[in-house]
């Protein structure tokens, strides 16, 4: 090999390596497609790729008691105001053939997420294992995640003041803990695990019964799994009436909506 | 579902909240306004149509300073303003789905193409300014001219071209520019108001309506009160005015293609928009349609667009009347319910952050910017010399 030609190959392998490293530190730090947790395959940031949890709501069980609610807001310091999880209690039929029917509501940890295909900075992302979470280190609070969920299952942490949600309480589920909920449902109506291990009491349940996802319309994958889920339910969800504003219309009292109609032509 | 309203019962619930107050709406008419008032300068500078050749540079002067203006209110908006370089750093692999990402881009590359055709447009002026004066004044125009003192007539012609390059580029920039904003909310697939492709020309057609709106009262007291000639031109108004009346008669027909689209063809949305537009029935039709949209149509396409106090109500009338749209999209979408039963109310904070005050500090810093603005570019002589029919004026 000449001069020339060992200072051209030089030349190269040091441009190769110099541009290599560059791009490596370009990727990992300043402009990131993900965000530096993720980057550095932090296992908080990526989770198990060899899980994928998903949660099972067995109506039949649920009797609106509101333990996952409290549990949630301790566990988790959720400010007042706002709700991870809540359990929505509503009355079907008409007297004297009534009963209570109860939905417990979270973040659905969507395969094909809304909420994170909008973020612009890369703060709410999904872990390998499935859970979708919200780097509150990064988050800049617009608020377009909280706008994209279908479900309304995201808010504004007054404390951090950035976007936050249920995480299925990832920081127990990486210890091999339940999420607090699942753990102090009464009834057992929340049923959490790895739909990848087919021994999995969710494995089991999903198997055994037919079950439905909320607004499957929209798209979303949502992996929150409900057996015995009301149709009527969700619709009562979306209807533009709240049984608030038909007892102000028939009291009397000044309604927020001037225009209330007790007839409720149509939708609610 | 009537069925479901008699049998069904909500005892309880959370109230929840919405993300995106009064900065929103103010923001995306910022936008929307500047766009327009590109539009209408591109007439000049691009299209070469010569009536609106007087008003092209203040036009472009405004568009640059509304939207220098519009980005405060998203950092308003912001609950960590501090982390607006994580938005450069991260979160690349969401380009493609997330609207805010091209925004923010548009946002930072639109106001500097403005800033260098205005400069391009005004070069020669301020060389003249520049050879004129003394000291810090001389030096400053210099600055402005970026130092090329050249006043021949090849250095105007190359001026010229550049001018015109960069109006070209800047059509679908100012487009995008609000056209994005259209697709931030149209994105939104959760939201029965807002998820229409129609979103983003919808947002276009009103833009061009408000802009217009804002130019024929804010160029009449330009010319009146603040240039040489002291008099308004009539005639350049009542153009206006006709050019609104064309641009409202396209947003009536974006607003009915989405309402009859929204309200009769849909699935299942098409309730929850019917009873929305019930509620809102008596402002969103007397107020928005006929107030705000018919009556400046009415004006802009008879004779009365020659009657000065007349046609600048019309011009008031239709900026305020795209605001109030504005607030009904992205309020009156947000109020309607998806989780819980019953619409959502929200009224906007007096004093805070996403506020009435913030809303009228930015408006206050927009008429600070304009008057900046009109100090430092000399838009009256160059007014004038498009009046004159001098050939610097391009």
């Amino acid at each position: 090999m000449n001069v020339k030609d060992s200072r051209r190959s030089f030349l190269k392998q040091g441009f190769g390596i110099a541009a290599l490293a560059s791009f490596s530190v370009t990727s990992s730090y300043a402009f990131s497609l993900q965000n530096p947790g993720r980057d550095r395959a932090d296992a908080k940031y990526v989770g198990d790729k060899t899980k994928h949890y998903v949660m099972v709501l067995d109506l039949r069980k649920c009797i609106g008691c509101q333990a996952c609610t409290s549990v949630c807001k301790v566990e988790n310091e959720v400010p007042e105001g706002a709700f991870r999880t809540f359990v929505t209690e509503t009355e079907l039929g008409e007297f004297p053939d009534v009963r209570k029917a109860f939905l417990p509501q979270l973040c659905n940890h969507c395969d094909e997420p809304s909420c994170v295909a909008v973020c612009p900075t890369g703060a709410t992302f999904k872990r390998k294992d499935g859970i979708v979470v919200v780097d509150n280190q990064i988050c800049w609070g617009c608020g377009y995640c909280i706008s994209a969920c279908p479900y309304d299952k995201r808010y504004f942490n007054a404390k951090t003041k950035t976007a936050d949600k249920c995480n299925f309480c990832a920081g127990r589920v990486d210890q091999g803990l339940l999420p607090a909920c699942v753990e102090t449902c009464v009834g057992g109506a929340r049923v959490f695990g790895d739909a990848n291990d087919k021994t999995s009491e969710v494995s089991k349940l999903l198997s055994h019964f037919s079950t439905t996802v909320l607004k499957k319309a929209q798209g979303t994958r949502p992996q929150n799994f409900y057996i015995s889920l009301d149709a009527r339910l969700e619709e009562l969800l979306e209807t533009t009436q709240s049984l608030d504003d038909i007892v102000k219309a028939n009291e009397g009292f000044k309604s927020e909506w001037s225009k209330i109609k007790t007839e409720v032509p149509y939708h609610g | 579902m009537d069925n479901a309203s008699h049998i069904l019962t909500l005892i309880s619930s959370v109230t929840l909240e919405k993300p995106w107050g009064i900065d929103i709406p103010n923001y995306f008419w910022f936008t929307g306004s500047s766009a327009a008032a590109f539009i209408i300068s591109s007439f000049a500078h691009v299209f070469g149509w010569k009536q609106y050749k007087p008003i092209a540079g203040v036009s472009l002067l405004m568009a640059f300073v509304l939207l220098v203006a519009a980005p405060l209110n998203l950092i308003d908006d912001l609950r960590q303003p501090g982390r607006i370089l994580n938005f450069f750093l991260y979160g690349w692999e969401n380009f493609p789905t997330s609207p805010m990402k091209w925004g923010v881009l548009l946002l930072m590359s639109y106001p500097i193409l403005i800033f260098f055709e205005a400069q391009s447009l005004y070069r020669v002026y301020f060389v003249k300014q520049a050879q004129k004066s003394q000291g810090m004044t001389k030096l400053f125009n210099t600055l402005l001219a970026f130092g090329n003192m050249d006043l021949s007539q090849e250095a105007q012609e190359k001026d010229h071209k550049k001018g015109y390059i960069l109006g070209a580029i800047g059509i679908p920039l100012a487009l995008s520019v609000h056209g994005y904003t259209g697709y931030i909310l149209g994105a939104v697939h959760a939201n029965v108001m807002w998820h229409t492709p129609l979103m983003p020309i919808i947002f276009l057609a009103s833009a061009m309506v408000s802009g217009t709106g804002l130019l024929i009262i804010l160029i009449p007291l330009f010319q009146r009160f603040l240039s040489e000639r002291k008099r308004v031109d009539t005639d350049m108004v009542a153009t206006l005015a006709r050019l609104l009346a064309w641009f409202i008669v396209a947003d009536l027909v974006m607003r009915f293609l989405w309402l009859t689209f929204s309200l009769t063809f849909a699935n299942e949305e098409k309730y929850a928009l019917y009873r929305f537009f019930e509620l809102h029935f008596e402002d969103t039709f007397w107020i928005d349609y006929v107030l705000c949209l018919f009556i400046p149509m009415i004006i802009g396409f008879t004779k009365l667009r020659y009657m000065p106090f007349v046609v600048y109500f019309g011009g008031i009338i239709t900026a305020i009347g795209v605001w109030i749209f504005r607030w009904n999209t992205v309020i009156g979408g947000q109020e309607i319910p998806r989780t819980t039963a019953g619409f959502l109310h929200y009224s906007p904070p007096i004093f805070g952050q996403d506020s009435i005050i913030a809303i009228v500090s930015n408006w206050g810093i927009l008429v600070a910017l304009i008057c900046a603005v009109l100090l430092v570019f000399p838009w009256d002589e160059e007014m004038n010399d498009c009046y004159k029919g001098d050939s610097h004026a391009k």
